[in-house]
């Protein structure tokens, strides 16, 4: 596939500016980055020449133990080129810039990687829980989050002072 | 005492509300009748899909994923059957695939039918919700007599589909889709090509298309918006390659064409299943795939058109029988992102309309 190649090719370019590795699993191309780098890696993805990634469709964390990512699913309103650019992201001081600069459309799905795995997203105009209530501790999706039976949750949340 | 200028209000609106399709609820800050600022809450239906898939098999996962946009449940299981397909690279039978345009095309009608009834019902038309309800109980019954049940029908399994339907299921479907015509007609002439329903919805809540791009919307809202995409064309998956239709677009970028590109969008998916019923070919409906599912390590992210936006799957693999993390990126809630965007400066009887041609299932939003 032409279109592919050329990706792979614009994407090679963009990884030796950005220390970045590129691999390849079922198809799809991915860009392994580190987390200060992300707002140059997309705002240069998103203008390639002629295979621009200008469509930010998810954006996710995940984590891996030792460290998060932050995965980007970028795709095209013209083309089919799709790209997956994956941000790693540190555990103990999970700090990223956030991509709403570039996409407004970034806002929810940060929101969300924020509520779920607590990664910061510098530069984000309403960096709050989304899914969960605001003073709810913790961050469900990481992995050492502990699940704990429902008869030991205490499901009435308690009334603080002035309420 | 000055009059020109009112002192801000703040109305709670939701969540339970009518208006407010599930458990939705915004703050909305008003200047008499005139909305400033809109802050939406969502996360009251939130049961934690995604840590919840984490402790269980990769089959024991379907029936949840009909738990997010429960009004087009087939779609989903699709959506979700076909990454983990795509991730062990199984392939299934013709006659599957067949059965899977049928039942997701007819989830699509069934979902605009709702969209339709209930954005009637928000600027207070009764009667078209009842017509196009009335309809959709059809579809229900198709799905009963496949699967067992109507709503959350779990209908797809990794490798194919968990029924062949029964010899009555062929002439419901024949008999349902030549009354469609007429079901269209009737939906114009009570809602929307009533006068009082478009002034209304037309010139509400502008949605330009820069702004759609930017804001990553997909779905009807984008087509309404003169964006003519669609996965089906634009990436086909499935066999829709095979097929021929149109993607319909609208370039009003109001409320009215967001509804209106539903009724085109039903048509075209009349054309779909009535040329599927043609060409399905006789053979089973399973593919060989082993008892236990285990993927091998790699990751996958699919994303197919649901009726009201791209829903896609984003699932790793560790190579056990549970999956790592599987990452749902439903259509509605990014599409949700426009609502205090477009409806500053609107009416709040307008902010009800805008939020209903968003059509989004809280199911969906919240995971």
């Amino acid at each position: 596939m032409e279109n592919k190649e050329l990706l792979k090719q614009r994407v090679e370019e963009l990884a030796g500016k950005v220390n970045g590795e590129v691999e390849e699993i079922l198809g799809a191309i991915i860009l392994k980055i580190q987390a200060p780098y992300i707002i140059e890696t997309l705002t240069a993805a998103k203008s390639f020449a002629d295979v621009p990634c200008d469509f930010l469709h998810d954006l996710a964390g995940l984590d891996l133990g030792d460290h998060f990512e932050v995965v980007y699913q970028l795709t095209s309103w013209n083309g089919p080129q799709r790209l997956r650019v994956k941000a790693s992201v540190d555990r103990e001081n999970p700090v990223i810039d956030s991509a709403t600069r570039i996409w407004q459309g970034a806002d929810f799905l940060e929101r969300e990687a924020f509520d779920m795995f607590g990664i910061q997203f510098k530069g984000h105009p309403n960096l709050k829980r989304i899914y969960m209530w605001d003073d709810f501790e913790g961050y469900p999706l990481r992995k050492d989050y502990v699940t704990e039976p429902i008869e030991l949750r205490n499901l009435v949340r308690q009334r603080k002072e002035g309420e | 005492m000055s009059i020109d200028k009112t002192e801000d209000l703040i109305l709670n609106m939701g969540p339970q509300h009518p208006s407010m399709h599930g458990l939705f609820r915004m703050v909305v800050h008003l200047e008499g009748e005139t909305v400033t600022e809109i802050d939406p809450k969502i996360g009251y239906l939130h049961r934690g899909i995604e840590k919840l898939a984490e402790s269980r098999t990769y089959t024991q996962f379907i029936p949840y994923t009909d738990r997010l946009d429960y009004l087009a449940s087939p779609h989903n299981n699709w959506a979700y059957v076909q990454t983990v397909e795509k991730l062990m690279g199984v392939e299934i039978p013709e006659r599957a695939e067949y059965l899977r345009v049928i039942f997701g095309e007819l989830s699509r009608i069934a979902s605009h039918q709702v969209m339709i009834a209930s954005t009637a019902l928000d600027i207070a038309g009764w009667t078209a919700w009842s017509y196009a309800f009335r309809d959709r109980e059809r579809i229900l019954d198709m799905y009963e007599m496949t699967a067992g049940s109507r709503l959350t029908v779990n209908i797809m399994r990794i490798g194919g589909m968990s029924a062949e339907p029964p010899a009555e299921f062929w002439p419901a479907l024949k008999s349902f889709l030549d009354d469609t015509p007429e079901m269209l007609e009737e939906y114009y002439g009570v809602f929307l090509g009533n006068e009082i329903a478009q002034g209304r919805l037309k010139n509400v809540g502008i949605l330009s298309k820069e702004l759609a791009q930017s804001l990553s919307i997909t779905g009807p809202v984008l087509r309404g918006s003169g964006v003519q995409y669609d996965l089906r064309r634009a990436e086909p998956y499935s066999i829709y390659d095979r097929f021929d239709f149109d993607i319909p677009v609208r370039y009003g970028c109001d409320s009215y064409d967001r509804t209106m590109i539903r009724m085109d969008e039903i048509k075209e998916s009349i054309k779909i299943i009535k040329q599927a019923v043609r060409d399905i070919p006789e053979g089973p409906i399973m593919a060989k795939v082993p008892k236990v599912i285990k993927p091998p390590v790699g990751e996958v992210y699919h994303r197919v058109e649901n009726p009201k936006g791209e829903l896609g799957f984003y699932i790793v693999s560790d190579g056990s029988t549970k999956p790592s993390r599987v990452r749902i990126r439903p259509g509605t809630f990014v599409n949700l992102q426009m609502l205090p965007i477009v409806a500053k400066g609107w009416k709040i009887q307008d902010v009800v309309a805008i939020f209903a041609t968003l059509d989004a299932v809280l199911g969906e939003v919240d995971k």
